[in-house]
């Protein structure tokens, strides 16, 4: 069973994202009163991005490019294989280090300000993140995502500050305004692309690989708040999953970008009030 | 209806050793440095500052009428952004502008050609009268002065590298 | 490149930048992401457009003067044509005033609206950038029934104009002003309410009256920090017979720059309405016979401030010396004071905020 879902994720988890991407980017457009692309457009990029030729600032970036991609992919792995949700988080952070040196082992001066914005992101998505884990933990007397979905009742019920604090920072995680500080889909920002701004042909591509699996792993965390061992959660979550998609779409559209300094304190705000005061309450009931 | 205004709009001619005195004059009456231009015209430059009263909306444009190769002292320390209108004034006519801050060195407009809006005529008269002048020995305030912002900027220069 | 014992490292800006409308170069000296020093330098659309005058005579050179920028091309064109007519005692027909107020008025509203969807995008807010140059196409589709061009309208010539508005062009631009005007309040509404572009704009690139003064800056840039001057004032073409007041805001900050351009389409859309109803009729131009001989000063207020046009003709047809001051020109010592001690992030806003327009500047 889990080598079943390993190999589901593996193979479904960039079809998905890139899928989504380009809808995405279809309801954008229609928000802004254009046309926009065809939906399969993220898969066209991409093909078209291997197809070029591969000109590097340093080698050590397509080296460093790929295990990011790899260890992006072994987190998402681990959680579809009912693994320490724990352990994926700092797995994750981790994969988020290994990006930050493809930007900055390059000396332009946008790609290093972009990575050290990108370090700063993760700390600002850090406290909801492991608290995350935390809650299910406290909930469910286990960190392992293959114990949590058997549970009696959806997480979301006990969980629902968690849930919040978990949805804010995901505007951040998939890089859309007001809070794409190191990297935006739209290149107009004082740092060009940022963090990707050396980033070209095949390292791009593999940028937006793992981008797809990282939003996918996301999104999962969003469905693990609502799966229970009954099966009618399973399309529940993914109703629930699209409906924070769509928020995301719609937060992006309506809003600037802020500045870093902004983003730390509303992060860490919404992080403390909605998910630490729902730990004081669980702390409380237990 | 809104305000009417009924701006004087005036063009005066003063000598070049007048300009800076009439400059500081124009900054104790409040007013705005408009524009600076250089025109060449019978074998001079014209130059033309121009000020606004933002009150009044009144005009006033000072003219120097001076040979080519005659010194022009900057303005910048009364209007500090007069420095762009100067860069541009000398890097395309060749008005002898001096102690301008900061100075772009003729490299303003980054044009290969020098001194372009200057007819070849008048270049050759130019070189001609710069000739006589320092033939004839004559050292201003502003050939000193010149020389020593030239000679800091040298040795600011050496204390970097 | 990095100095280790200072930390600071120099960003260059430009001349090739998303967020930049046109080249200018920034050496910027950043310590973290603050910037402690700013160092332009221009000089990468050069095109000695003014030298132009010795080989074009002074009724062709109104095409090249209007091809100075893209933005405010017909000012260009109205402020060259009119220091000649001043140079030469040309009296030109009421009519023809008119129409140059409506179509002066029409590429005030175009381009404060480009600049407003290029301020949304260098804050991130790409649907606000969209919805801006929507706005903005309705506009052009007014200046092509017009003047059959989009950008370059090519109406003005010494003596008057080439072409009319007719009165059932004026029904429809009435119209379409109405939609636009309907249109713009949401707009206005997002940039003046919404708390993420508040976030960017309130507070950041102030410049006080005294400051704004020292510095020469001029146009809506200098009336959003309380100087209320407008140089439409002097009455020049039909503004005379216009009612209208400088829109003026005192705080001085991109908030307030933002508020008084998009609210000098409001205005606008206003004096369109107030000259189409007073507009007598006669003749669209009068002859012009001679040549220019003696010089001339003309002001106007284009969008983006003051620009002054200076004309020295010789008897010839070929003129002396045209001199073009352009507002942007006088702007950017504002930009680079407040550019001192500002974050990175806001230098795109920074450099918005002055609605450069370097194609102008350099000519």
């Amino acid at each position: 069973m889990r080598i079943a879902m390993i190999i589901l994720y593996l193979v479904l988890a960039p079809l998905l994202g890139g899928l989504l991407d380009g809808i995405d980017r279809r309801i954008s457009a229609r928000m802004q009163r254009r046309v926009g692309p065809p939906i399969l457009q993220p898969f066209y990029d991409v093909q078209k991005l291997f197809a070029k030729q591969r000109i590097v600032v340093t080698n050590s970036q397509t080296f460093l490019m790929i295990t990011y991609l790899v260890l992006m992919v072994f987190t998402g792995c681990m959680f579809y294989s009912g693994a320490d949700m724990l352990m994926c988080f700092f797995v994750l952070s981790t994969a988020g280090i290994f990006l930050y040196f493809a930007a900055v082992v390059t000396d332009s001066p946008y790609s290093y300000i972009g990575g050290q914005r990108e370090l700063f992101q993760e700390m600002c998505c850090e406290p909801a993140v492991l608290l995350t884990g935390v809650g299910f933990y406290l909930l469910e007397d286990t960190f392992e995502t293959a114990k949590i979905v058997q549970a009696d009742r959806s997480a979301i019920v006990a969980l629902p500050g968690f849930f919040a604090a978990f949805l804010f920072i995901l505007t951040i995680k998939m890089r859309k305004s007001p809070f794409d500080e190191s990297t935006s889909h739209h290149p107009h920002q004082e740092l060009v692309k940022g963090v990707t701004t050396e980033l070209g042909a095949s390292n791009l591509a593999l940028f937006q690989i793992t981008e797809w699996y990282e939003n996918i792993l996301m999104l999962s965390v969003i469905a693990l708040f609502i799966i229970n061992k009954n099966p009618w959660s399973i399309p529940a979550a993914i109703l629930v999953v699209l409906a924070a998609y769509f928020l995301e779409i719609l937060i992006d559209n309506t809003s600037a970008r802020m500045k870093s300094g902004k983003m730390l304190e509303l992060s860490w705000a919404v992080t403390i009030a909605a998910a630490g005061v729902n730990l004081l309450i669980l702390i409380l009931v237990r | 209806m809104s305000a009417k205004f009924t701006p004087k709009e005036t063009i005066r001619v003063i000598e070049k050793d007048g300009l800076l005195r009439e400059v500081m004059a124009m900054k104790s009456r409040g007013m705005r440095l408009s524009q600076a231009c250089a025109s060449y015209k019978d074998g001079k430059y014209e130059l033309s500052y121009s000020f606004s009263d933002d009150e009044t909306l009144d005009y006033e444009t000072l003219r120097v009428v001076c040979d080519l190769a005659d010194r022009i002292p900057s303005i910048h320390d009364f209007y500090s952004c007069a420095s762009f209108y100067e860069n541009e004034m000398r890097e395309l006519f060749g008005v002898k502008i001096e102690l301008i801050e900061p100075d772009y060195h003729n490299k303003l407009y980054r044009i290969k050609a020098e001194t372009p809006f200057l007819p070849e005529d008048a270049k050759a008269e130019q070189k001609k009268q710069e000739q006589e002048i320092s033939l004839s020995g004559a050292d201003s305030d502003l050939d000193l002065a010149q020389a020593a912002a030239d000679e800091k900027l040298a040795s600011g220069k050496k204390e970097e590298k | 490149m990095e100095e280790r014992e200072k930390k600071r490292s120099v960003v260059p800006f430009g001349p090739q930048h998303p967020v930049l409308p046109e080249p200018i170069h920034l050496d910027l000296v950043l310590e973290d992401e603050k910037v402690v020093d700013v160092i332009p330098s221009i000089g990468f659309i050069h095109r000695g457009l003014e030298d132009l005058v010795k080989k074009r005579d002074f009724n062709e050179y109104v095409y090249v003067a209007e091809r100075t920028c893209g933005i405010c091309s017909f000012g260009h064109g109205l402020g060259y044509v009119e220091a000649v007519e001043k140079c030469m005692n040309v009296e030109v027909p009421i009519r023809a005033k008119y129409l140059r107020t409506i179509w002066s008025e029409m590429s005030r509203i175009h381009s404060h609206l480009l600049w407003a969807g290029l301020m949304a995008d260098a804050f991130g807010f790409e649907n606000l950038f969209y919805q801006c140059w929507r706005l903005r196409e309705k506009n052009l589709d007014l200046v092509e029934m017009t003047t059959g061009g989009r950008l370059i309208y090519s109406v003005n010539k010494v003596g008057g104009v080439l072409k009319d508005i007719t009165p059932d062009m004026q029904k429809v631009i009435l119209n379409n002003l109405s939609e636009l005007e309907a249109e713009l309040r949401d707009v206005y509404k997002t940039f003046m309410t919404d708390y993420s572009v508040q976030e960017r704009t309130r507070g950041v690139g102030v410049l006080t009256k005294e400051q704004v003064h020292d510095l020469g800056c001029c146009g809506p840039y200098a009336r959003a920090s309380g100087v209320a001057r407008d140089i439409r004032q002097l009455g020049y073409e039909a503004y005379g017979e216009l009612d209208f007041e400088p829109v003026v805001s005192n705080d001085g900050d991109n908030y307030a720059r933002c508020d008084v351009r998009l609210r000098e389409v409001f205005q606008s859309i206003d004096l369109i309405r107030q000259a189409i109803a007073k507009i007598p009729n006669g003749e669209l131009s009068v002859p012009v016979k001679g040549n220019p001989d003696g010089e001339a000063f003309i002001r106007i207020e284009q969008p983006r401030g003051e620009a002054i046009y200076y004309v020295e003709g010789n008897g010839t047809k070929f003129l002396n010396r045209f001199r073009l001051r352009t507002p942007t020109f006088a702007n950017i010592p504002g930009m680079c004071e407040t550019m001192k001690g500002c974050s990175y992030a806001d230098i795109p806003l920074l450099v918005v905020t002055i609605d450069p327009c370097i194609s102008c500047t350099e000519r």
